[in-house]
């Protein structure tokens, strides 16, 4: 969708215009759904969270005002606030459980190297979510979504400088937690950091 | 010294390639389920979940409206008590 067509759809969507909300809703669905899914670590809750950020956008779209960042960026906050909330309401962190994880299949790899990949997702995931939720946003946009800096600063609000050191920061964090971590030991073994 | 410096740097690149590499493994798009998108949808479209955030955002309102008027009352009174305290003191001194 061109930029100028969605600022005409996010207008129409302030004035009430269900459809037109219900057009950036398509567009931003899928988008926001995997950042709660990456926050939470499960599909219940980012199905749950997912579907409140866009009735809240609903119930908030007639005050939003274009301030020159991306309507993505706007929905991004009330995600962002809606799993802070749900991180708050909990006791502790969710782990993703392994059956509710998504398949990922490596074709032709023995069982037990499966399970040692899965077993080293599962732990990067959680050493990923323990992660300050800035940096988090940060990954999901990169990896997920596979933004470039610019992008991720106008999302994020931030200078392409300024994501470009805190990228870096963050991979230079994650890489000491690994060695920190019993994971580095696991992806030493042959195969099990070759993901197809 | 130089030559070691630059291994090091080397060694340090390389880790932060192949963590590179492991997170684009791990960190995949996932597809929510078509069921899901499409209840959200005709619940934006039909305005139903809207009118329930309302009413949820109205009760929540009037409860903290409540709680307030109930501290404030609470307060008044124990200013009160103390306030008629004192003047009884000073009466009997």
């Amino acid at each position: 969708m061109p930029e100028s067509e969605e600022q005409d759809t996010l207008l129409r969507a302030s004035q009430g215009d269900l459809e037109a909300f219900g057009v950036l809703y398509e567009k931003y669905v899928e988008r926001i759904f995997n950042y709660v899914y990456y926050r939470t670590g499960n599909v219940h809750d980012a199905e749950d969270l997912t579907a409140r950020v866009f009735y809240r956008a609903l119930h908030h779209i007639q005050t939003y005002t274009d301030r020159g960042v991306p309507f993505s960026a706007w929905l991004y906050r009330i995600a962002h606030n809606l799993v802070a909330n749900w991180h708050r309401d909990r006791s502790r962190h969710q782990e993703i459980p392994l059956s509710d994880a998504p398949t990922i299949h490596y074709k032709g790899e023995p069982p037990e190297v499966a399970l040692m990949q899965t077993q080293e997702r599962d732990a990067l995931l959680g050493l990923i979510r323990h992660l300050p939720s800035e940096r988090q946003h940060l990954l999901i946009l990169k990896f997920v979504e596979h933004m470039s800096n610019a992008e991720i600063g106008e999302t994020m609000g931030r200078s392409e400088g300024a994501v470009k050191s805190l990228y870096h920061r963050t991979l230079l964090a994650l890489r000491d937690e690994l060695e920190d971590s019993d994971l580095e030991e696991l992806t030493r073994q042959p195969n099990a950091s070759r993901l197809d | 010294m130089n030559t070691k410096m630059k291994q090091f740097a080397d060694a340090s690149m390389g880790k932060i390639a192949s963590l590179e590499n492991r997170l684009s493994g791990v960190l995949r798009p996932i597809k929510p389920r078509k069921e899901f998108v499409h209840g959200v949808a005709h619940h934006i479209q039909t305005g139903t979940q809207a009118a329930f955030v309302d009413r949820i955002a109205n009760w929540h309102l009037i409860a903290m409206l409540i709680a307030g008027l109930i501290s404030l009352a609470v307060v008044l009174a124990v200013v009160g008590r103390v306030l008629l305290s004192l003047l009884g003191k000073n009466r009997t001194a």
